[in-house]
């Protein structure tokens, strides 16, 4: 029976998809971004809604939260991040040459935040997947819009990589060394969920410096409420890193037998701790 | 217009009847041989025009390919990204779209142009895109180069999808060959012939070069298989149909030709062999054809009932033979079988000594006419009868003719041949002949010639028997007559020429040549009328009594001849030859005295002649038979207005016998008579005289026949005599 509202808010979501807007924006990179945007009631906040590593606004995960958001009533902004692609539109291959980075994610997100703030005045909640809201941590560690007022990161995980913190710590000193020699090769190194990231040092640095001891940090830091929905049977995770969560400030909500994507019937789990977590805001 | 008919031997015919099975063979072979190369040809071009249409859809298709990639390619977010950042062009280029498996198979090469159209980076492709293009909107080109078709797609790359935000431009370059073979596999299509009909270096909008293309027609394996396993299979056949063809002459000349010439062979040998007992058709078993076994043997009994019938008709000709050999009467030999015998002695070169026997029936014509041919006839079987009993075994009997009959005896000598001549005239004279009607006796005579067998006396041995024989029944002669010297001068009985003179006279009486002598009316010797005398002009000659007179009589030509002579006399008269006052004397023979066809011609002479003293002097008066008839005609005669002599009086042929007993007005004595008037002899001087003097008496005129001399001619003028005549009162005038 609890599923119920979150049915219903797709159903919703489907009758009104016609009102979903194609945004196109010209990132600070020059490169235009896509993004949809589902213009909602000025009475709830507005959400934007942040896909994971490599991929788009389309995202299964990332669209049908948006269509349960905007079923909902939210004003909802997908944005995908170029990922210095003009105009991306597909998921990045991991054996593509890969030349962004955390930092102009970042500025990307701050132009749909600031976009989105245009689009509707008032309060903002960050919503990411997976990287999506390591991204999001990392914009918001930086100098964040105002109107952004709540952060709920789902599926949150660090920059992953099969390393052991000495090699790790070795490989991010080389990649540093590379970057300041100005060595723009591409390597290939396992970052997230791809065993070879084709990327020059800059990008492999720009990811593989926030590990986890560094996003716990960063939670620590922020001045906004966060709420971190895992799924217990994710097994992308590091071990003992839902626990390390909720040892935080952050509200940690578990949706018992979800997995990383929260996919099957655990979708509508997701949305509607979402929901729950944006009343009030 | 009809040809001849034309006829072949059954091996003739068969070969050509399989020449002309041969020549259908050929024809239709040759006629599947040109139907095949004709329709490998048509379907050589259908097989080009197939290619064709191969390759254009190939063409397209690679176009519609080449266009799908290259969008693909420019709708692919990294070429985007390359667009937008070019560091890492190359590996975009050469790993990427490969690893992204976002290539063409054909590719040659590929790249991004800027906005301006300049390329992002030179290619090292061995055959380069351009650096820079002119292009403002998406195009295919084809163009020819490096010997390679290419196909080369640009098209611009736009940042959204309304393509408002241009990017730059994408070329993608295919090799067209390599294209098309990856695309499909060509059935008819030479992918490797494939040439564009452009200038080199010179590029065409796709959309306008869709027969641009240019391809050489694959060699069809099938239809040329197929084309060689249909010859193949034409040239097996044909050989298959040769020989069938063999062995249908085989058994044609097996079961047919042969049997058939074995038959004709086995027909013409008999044909010329004419052997009658000659074997039945053979075969060393039945024959194949059931047709020529059923005509082998329908032939063989054919041949079976033919030579039945042979032997059958052998038998009735022997039959035959021996009937046309044989007198149907008399049970003799014919004339034909003694000319068959005749000739096989003259051919003989052994020659035997041979006795030829001629027999005639004496007055047997009398006989006839006188009891009719029904007791002619049995006096000639009876006749046949007794002289075959005179003869030995092998002797033959042959009936030559008429009472004729004759006799060859081989090996015999003269004596032995008249003693068998006398058996058989014993034989006759004790057979009983009266048993037939008649009343009086049959005598023959005889004619003997004997040859000692050399040619030239055998050639002569039939006419010496005739004339042996014509001496015999000469009166006061031997009824038995051998041939001899003395019988020289009788040849003209047998002389062909005489023969045919009488023959001649009778078909056409102006032959005859009349000569009147005077008969003189005594005491004064005035002539009263003439004596008509026959002669016969044969080409130059002139025959007379003696040389025709035996011919007619031998022969039986009285009558004829007698009529003969009463038409030259009737044709004298008319043309005046003969004086209307001048009385005629006429001899009429024996047989035309009783004969009613004679005695009616003379009486239209003697009526025809009305006035005209007309003699009818009846010579031969002993050989008539009939005296009732003769009486008759002779009254008639002399009814008609003629005097009736009795001719030859006091011969053998004229007695005081037939003058009691026939109505005659004249008595002529015969010369032999007359003469005996002069006799030395006192006795048969007196006999005349008295027998004149009775003849006289008895109121007959008498005349004197053959008065030479003027004392004879007193003397019978002194005796009584009315009339005489002779050379004393000179030669007969013609």
């Amino acid at each position: 029976m609890n599923k119920l509202p979150g049915a219903i808010a797709l159903f919703l979501a489907c009758i009104v998809s016609a009102q979903a807007e194609k945004i196109e924006l010209v990132m600070p990179n020059k490169l235009m971004a896509r993004a949809e945007f589902h213009q909602g009631s000025r009475e709830k906040p507005a959400v934007l809604l942040l896909h994971g590593f490599l991929q788009t606004h389309e995202f299964p995960t990332i669209f049908q939260l948006m269509e349960s958001l905007r079923g909902a009533g939210f004003t909802v902004l997908a944005p995908t991040l170029s990922l210095n692609v003009p105009a991306r539109r597909q998921s990045l291959a991991c054996e593509a040459i890969h030349t962004h980075s955390i930092e102009g994610n970042s500025r990307e997100i701050d132009a749909w935040v600031k976009w989105l703030g245009r689009k509707q005045p008032g309060g903002i909640a960050l919503v990411g997947h997976s990287i999506g809201s390591l991204q999001l941590l990392a914009y918001l560690g930086g100098n964040p819009d105002p109107a952004v007022r709540k952060l709920i990161a789902v599926s949150i995980i660090e920059s992953q990589s099969p390393l052991t913190q000495k090699q790790r710590s070795r490989l991010v000193a080389d990649l540093l060394t590379r970057v300041r020699q100005g060595d723009g090769s591409p390597l290939v190194q396992p970052v997230s969920f791809c065993k070879k990231l084709h990327a020059p040092p800059a990008t492999l640095l720009s990811y593989l410096e926030w590990t986890p001891d560094r996003v716990l940090k960063r939670i620590e830091h922020l001045n906004l409420p966060v709420t971190f929905v895992m799924g217990s049977r994710d097994d992308r995770l590091g071990r003992g890193w839902i626990e390390k969560l909720g040892q935080t400030r952050a509200r940690l909500r578990v949706v018992e037998g979800a997995n990383h994507f929260m996919d099957g019937e655990h979708e509508f789990d997701l949305h509607d701790l979402v929901q729950q977590e944006l009343q009030g805001l | 217009m009809r040809l001849p008919a034309l006829s072949l031997s059954i091996s003739r015919i068969a070969v050509l009847y399989i020449l002309l099975v041969v020549m259908m063979l050929g024809l239709l072979w040759g006629y599947f041989w040109y139907e095949i190369n004709t329709t490998g040809a048509r379907l050589l071009r259908q097989h080009e025009t197939n290619a064709k249409l191969e390759i254009r859809d190939a063409f397209l298709a690679v176009e519609r390919d080449l266009r799908k990639a290259g969008d693909k390619l420019a709708d692919w977010d990294e070429t985007r990204q390359q667009l937008a950042i070019q560091d890492y062009y190359s590996i975009w280029r050469d790993v990427r779209i490969r690893g992204a498996s976002l290539h063409h198979e054909a590719m040659d090469d590929v790249a991004l142009y800027s906005r301006e159209g300049r390329i992002l980076a030179r290619s090292l492709a061995p055959d380069p895109l351009p650096e820079r293009i002119p292009v403002t909107q998406a195009v295919i080109l084809l163009l020819h180069d490096q010997n390679h078709s290419h196909m080369v797609y640009y098209r611009p790359v736009h940042a959204d999808p309304s393509g408002t935000v241009l990017l730059g431009y994408l070329a993608m370059k295919l090799d067209l060959t390599v294209a098309m073979k990856q695309l499909r596999s060509f059935r008819y299509a030479a992918l490797d012939s494939l040439i564009l009909a452009i200038p080199a270096g010179a590029q065409i909008d796709v959309r306008q070069a869709a027969d641009i293309p240019r391809v050489r027609p694959l060699p069809d394996p099938d239809m040329n298989t197929k084309q060689r396993l249909f010859k193949q299979a034409m040239t097996r056949q044909a050989l298959v149909m040769l020989a069938a063809l063999l062995l249908a002459v085989l058994l044609l000349r097996f079961w047919l030709v042969r049997p058939l010439r074995g038959l004709s062979t086995e027909i013409s040998n008999l044909t010329s062999s004419q052997e009658q007992d000659a074997p039945l058709l053979q075969a060393s078993g039945p024959l194949r054809v059931l047709e020529l076994e059923s005509l082998r043997t329908s032939f063989n009994a054919y041949r079976q009932r033919l030579r039945e019938l042979h032997g059958h008709l052998e038998q009735k000709s022997r039959d035959f033979y021996d009937q046309a050999r044989r007198d149907a009467l008399s049970g003799a030999f014919n004339r034909r079988a003694f000319e068959e015998d005749w000739l096989r002695i003259a051919e003989d070169r052994r020659t035997p000594a041979i006795a030829l026997l001629l027999f005639d029936c004496d007055h047997f014509k009398a006989i006839n006419d006188t009891y009719g041919h029904h007791v002619g006839d049995s006096v000639i079987q009876a006749t046949a009868q007794c002289l075959q009993s005179a003869l030995r075994t092998q002797d033959r009997l042959y009936r030559l003719g008429g009472d004729e009959f004759a006799m060859l005896l081989r090996d015999n000598d003269p004596a032995q041949a008249e003693m068998v001549a006398e058996r058989c005239l014993e034989h006759i004279t004790k057979h009983d002949f009266y048993q037939y009607g008649m009343r009086e006796p049959i005598s023959i005579s005889v004619g003997i010639a004997f040859s000692q067998g050399d040619q030239h006396s055998l050639t002569a041995l039939q006419k010496h028997a005739d004339l042996a024989m014509y001496s015999a029944k000469r009166p006061g002669s031997r009824k038995i007559v051998f041939y001899g010297d003395d019988m020289e001068d009788m040849e003209v009985l047998v002389s062909s020429r005489e023969v045919n003179a009488v023959f001649r006279a009778i078909r056409d009486p102006s032959c005859i040549e009349m000569s009147y002598q005077g008969v003189q009316r005594l005491p004064r010797a005035e002539k009263e009328y003439v004596e008509a005398l026959v002669r016969v002009r044969y080409d130059e000659d002139l025959l007379g009594p003696a040389a025709l007179f035996p011919i007619i009589q031998s022969r039986g030509l009285d009558v004829e001849f007698d009529q003969a002579v009463i038409n030259a006399i009737r044709h004298d008269m008319q043309s005046g030859r003969l004086p209307a006052d001048q009385g005629v004397s006429i001899n009429l023979s024996a047989p035309s005295v009783v004969n009613s066809k004679a005695i009616s011609a003379m009486l239209d002479l003697i009526r025809a002649e009305n006035g005209r003293k007309i003699v009818v002097e009846i010579t031969e008066t002993a050989l008539i038979t009939q005296m009732d008839i003769a009486t008759s005609h002779i009254k008639q005669l002399r009814e008609a207005g003629a005097l009736v002599a009795l001719d030859d009086f006091g011969s053998g042929y004229s007695s005081l016998r037939y003058l009691s007993s026939m109505p005659v007005d004249l008595v002529k004595f015969d010369i032999s008579m007359v003469h005996m008037l002069e006799s030395d002899d006192e006795r048969q001087r007196l006999i005349t005289e008295e027998i004149a003097a009775m003849v006289m008496s008895a109121g007959y005129a008498v005349v004197a026949e053959g008065i030479e001399t003027l004392s004879l001619l007193e003397r019978v003028t002194h005796l009584g005599f009315s009339h005489a005549q002779g050379y004393y009162f000179g030669k007969p005038e013609r």
